[in-house]
């Protein structure tokens, strides 16, 4: 289908922009050298080092990818439509959706490859840490060092990441970067504290203000869902049904801000 | 000239910044005073904020714990009483439940009597039922609170209920069942607590436990060697109808040989037909026993 | 059919946060365009050129009105695919190379691999890039993105091309390339649509012209027809002139301008209602030879200011 591969031809070409964005690199670069030196922190934690190494990686593969997932979602249309480049992209056969689709996949394969680079490095350290203790440690640690089981979580965050994503490419079809910034961490921030919501009639006496607190709680996303890194790092066991219906709400979620966004920007003029 | 200039005035400023580093690091910093202070008491509010960095937040707690409890008992920090070892652990814990080394580290030392820890066993018996809570299953936990009955409370009856449940649990060691059983036979004897840290020095990876294993231990032999020298003494003052006057004259008269030290190396004290440890051994203070004054 | 035909296209904006008002950028255009023309789009700064081309390409929608391009409604997938457009000013990726850029947007056309390739060197060769085109577009001077530009435009073969201000940053050297490019494009069948305020361009250039003025279509037809009705008067060019002979010509009132080009040699502007055979049946009498006679038309550029002097419409509804 010509659609698919208009679709992969943007994609690549943010792929490809984004390989070429030194910005990029500092932070992969950065999140690296953190892996490294979470093995020197180790030291600090009493016998804990890797619990911490497992907690600080995952922690820096979640932040980096959501600093990621903003900064470059937040221009993904809105460097377009400023610098005009998409006046001649636009007279070619290529639809406003699939302009719209190919810029979120071609920032979601690029955070893809920057979380395995973020992964691989971590996994390597990880590896070096259980190389070099000796085998009774090993046999005390709840959990492998080099535990596959932790991939989950990193599945997870990557679905989240693409979510941010989502919503940062939305707000970039009609607003600024510094707004879209803002609403975008605005809504990561209130996604996390989405069980509060739910309690909100517990703490206020308004029925009114409760209701549209249990409101917002069903409709805005919720973020702490995809937030398993403590239940990895103990090896604990998380129900695959649990895994499965996560994702799908995060899949639909990101759909629906994909259709809205379609719809915004195929709407616009062009100044 | 001018080329020379800018890295001579370089290397000058850095060396006077290197050297007022120093300078402050030797005293003329702020008093202690400062790192007394916790900024977010409540766990419930850190465990909102922190915002799906439960686990690495938990770790910094933790860290920050493990350093105010060394710091406090070297001396280094002006408020002696340990009194932010609870609150750590406490926030510690709360951020991450399963964070079972964080309970055992405060069943250990909250109820460690002062200076070796701040001596408070209700704190620790809180903490660790705390983490039941969330790990009712845990046979790591039944253990710790095992040994806060056993050692702070002296409720062998409670202790050995405490290792028998925990020894019927998965994971538990095979010790387990029969250390409740000493337990209630002959608590509070030496024999027990020998076995139970025994055991432990065996079976735990984490330096700063089997460090503590170790001093117990030593503990355990110095109060035997206690009682030996005392029964020394007291023969020798039956039989020459005075107090020896020194470990020296004792060892002439052929009472005792070679060096009178407990197994840390201080030397035994000697004050009339009292034996006692020297004030600075670090086995002080020695554990409670039956019958021991 | 026509390549381009518009019925009454407008384009209001509303303007104003409080209380908007609209601004009409365009209103009632109504205009056609053969395939196979060159048709210019004249207008000055701010009169709706631009904002024709948007709505041609769809970049923005009207207001009221329809377009269409070879038969079909603007903004189609088939038209996109039959059309190249060059936009104002033109921005692309600073990241890419000229060469990566021509051949994305070939693969957006469906072509692949070597013929891919083929195609953006040669395009790049007939607008003049030579090894500039491996360098990052970041590096582009004005004048090698309009390059870049026009090449991007052409990359499908098209049928039809839109090009606003084709001639913007060019050197003259380059002007003129490119002008030989839009013959050349004339000459292969493609319809060339441009617009531009450089008048000279158009002139040279165009069969048939439009004029817009604030948002209203002021003129169109063809360019002879428009200069030809315009002639007003005659230049009479004569040598080895008797200064005797030009006091007479000064005097009889039948010339207006008296132009001196060299020694003896002068052009005389003679109005319409003089017939210029009997002054010039004078003048070699009294020993001047001719050397030559030419009807002075109004040029594109007298028109135009008459035109957009007269457009009396304003923007406001109030």
């Amino acid at each position: 289908m010509t659609s698919l591969r208009t679709v992969a031809t943007v994609a690549m070409s943010v792929f490809r922009e984004s390989v070429r964005d030194k910005v990029l690199y500092n932070l992969v670069a950065f999140a690296v050298l953190l892996m490294a030196a979470s093995y020197l922190i180790g030291q600090l934690t009493a016998g804990q080092d890797i619990k911490i190494i497992k907690d600080l990686g995952l922690a820096a593969i979640a932040t980096f990818g959501l600093m990621i997932a903003v900064f470059i979602g937040i221009g993904l249309v809105w460097k377009e439509v400023e610098r005009r480049s998409i006046y001649s992209l636009l007279t070619k056969p290529l639809s406003r959706g699939e302009f719209i689709v190919g810029k979120y996949c071609g920032l979601g394969l690029t955070l893809a490859v920057n979380v395995v680079v973020m992964v691989v490095a971590w996994y390597a350290v990880l590896g070096y840490m259980a190389a070099s203790v000796p085998a009774e440690v090993r046999a005390a640690w709840a959990a492998p060092a080099t535990d596959p089981g932790m991939l989950r979580a990193v599945g997870l965050i990557l679905v989240e990441l693409m979510l941010v994503t989502a919503i940062a490419l939305f707000f970039s079809t009609f607003s600024s970067p510094f707004l879209s910034a803002g609403l975008t961490l605005g809504l990561w921030v209130i996604g996390h504290f989405n069980a509060d919501l739910k309690n909100f009639e517990s703490v206020v006496d308004s029925r009114a203000a409760a209701w549209l607190a249990h409101g917002l709680y069903y409709v805005l996303p919720n973020f702490s869902a995809f937030d398993i890194k403590q239940q990895v790092v103990y090896a604990q066991p998380i129900p695959a049904a649990y895994l499965a219906t996560t994702a799908l709400y995060g899949v639909i979620y990101i759909a629906l801000l994909l259709v809205a966004s379609v719809a915004v920007f195929s709407r616009r003029d062009f100044k | 000239m001018r080329r020379v200039l800018t890295p001579v005035l370089l290397v000058l400023l850095m060396a006077s910044a290197v050297g007022l580093q120093a300078m402050r690091e030797r005293g003329g910093e702020l008093p202690a005073g400062q790192d007394g202070l916790l900024y977010v008491r409540s766990p419930e509010a850190l465990r909102r904020m922190s915002l799906s960095y439960h686990s690495i937040l938990a770790d910094v707690y933790w860290i920050r714990a493990v350093q105010v409890y060394g710091d406090t008992k070297l001396g280094r920090t002006a408020d002696r009483s340990y009194g932010l070892l609870y609150p750590l652990l406490d926030l510690t814990t709360s951020l991450d439940p399963y964070f079972d080394v964080a309970y055992q580290f405060g069943a250990l030392f909250l109820a460690e009597q002062p200076p070796a820890g701040p001596g408070r066993p209700d704190q620790a018996v809180t903490l660790l039922e705390k983490g039941l809570r969330a790990q009712p299953d845990d046979w790591r936990l039944h253990q710790a609170i095992g040994f806060v009955h056993y050692w702070s409370y002296q409720d062998y009856a409670a202790a050995a209920d405490w290792f028998r449940r925990g020894s019927q649990l998965t994971g538990a060691p095979v010790w387990m069942g029969p250390l409740a059983a000493v337990t209630l036979a002959e608590g509070g004897n030496r024999k027990a607590s020998r076995l139970i840290w025994q055991q432990i020095l065996q079976s735990v990876s984490d330096d700063w436990f089997r460090k503590e294993a170790d001093r117990r231990l030593k503990q355990l032999d110095a109060m035997d060697q206690l009682d030996t020298l005392t029964r020394v003494v007291a023969t020798f003052e039956a039989r020459q109808g005075r107090v020896p006057a020194s470990w020296a004259e004792l060892t002439r008269a052929g009472y005792v040989r070679g060096t009178i030290a407990d197994p840390t190396g201080a030397p035994y004290r000697l004050e009339g037909r009292v034996v006692s440890l020297d004030p600075a051994s670090p086995l002080l203070p020695l554990p409670k026993e039956q019958g021991r004054p | 059919m026509d390549a381009i035909r518009t019925e009454a296209l407008t384009k209001h904006y509303q303007v104003g946060f409080w209380r908007p008002r609209p601004y009409l950028a365009l209103e009632g255009v109504s205009l056609s365009v053969a395939q196979g023309e060159v048709f210019g789009f004249l207008g000055p700064n701010g009169a709706g050129k631009t904002t024709t081309l948007k709505l041609l390409m769809q970049l923005i929608y009207p207001t009221s009105g329809t377009a269409e391009i070879l038969g079909l409604p603007v903004g189609a997938a088939a038209v996109k695919r039959r059309i190249g457009y060059l936009p104002e000013n033109p921005y692309f990726y600073d990241h890419l190379t000229a060469e990566e850029l021509l051949e994305y947007f070939a693969s957006l056309f469906g072509y692949a691999g070597a013929e891919r390739r083929q195609r953006a060197s040669r395009l790049l060769d007939e607008v003049g890039i030579g090894a500039e085109r491996r360098l990052q577009l970041r590096k582009f001077s004005k004048g090698m993105l309009q390059r870049v530009g026009i090449a991007q435009a052409l990359v499908n073969d098209p049928e039809v091309v839109f090009f606003d201000e084709p001639m913007s940053g060019l050197d003259p050297l380059g002007r003129r390339e490119i002008r030989q490019l839009i013959l050349r494009l004339r000459d292969r069948g493609c319809t060339v649509f441009f617009s531009s305020h450089v008048l000279a361009d158009a002139e040279a250039l165009c069969s048939r012209v439009a004029i817009v003025a604030r948002g209203r279509l002021v003129a169109s037809g063809a360019l002879s027809e428009i200069l030809a009705f315009q002639v007003h008067g005659w230049e009479l060019v004569v040598s080895q002139v008797t200064p005797a002979a030009l006091e007479c010509a000064r005097k009889s009132g039948r010339v207006e301008k008296i132009v001196p080009l060299g020694p003896d040699r002068y052009a005389f502007d003679v109005p319409l209602t003089v017939a210029p055979e009997q002054l010039l049946g004078e003048l070699t009498a009294a020993g001047a030879q001719l050397v030559s006679l030419t009807p002075l038309r109004e040029t594109l550029e007298d028109f135009f200011v008459r035109q957009v002097a007269g457009a009396t419409s304003d923007r406001g509804l109030e």
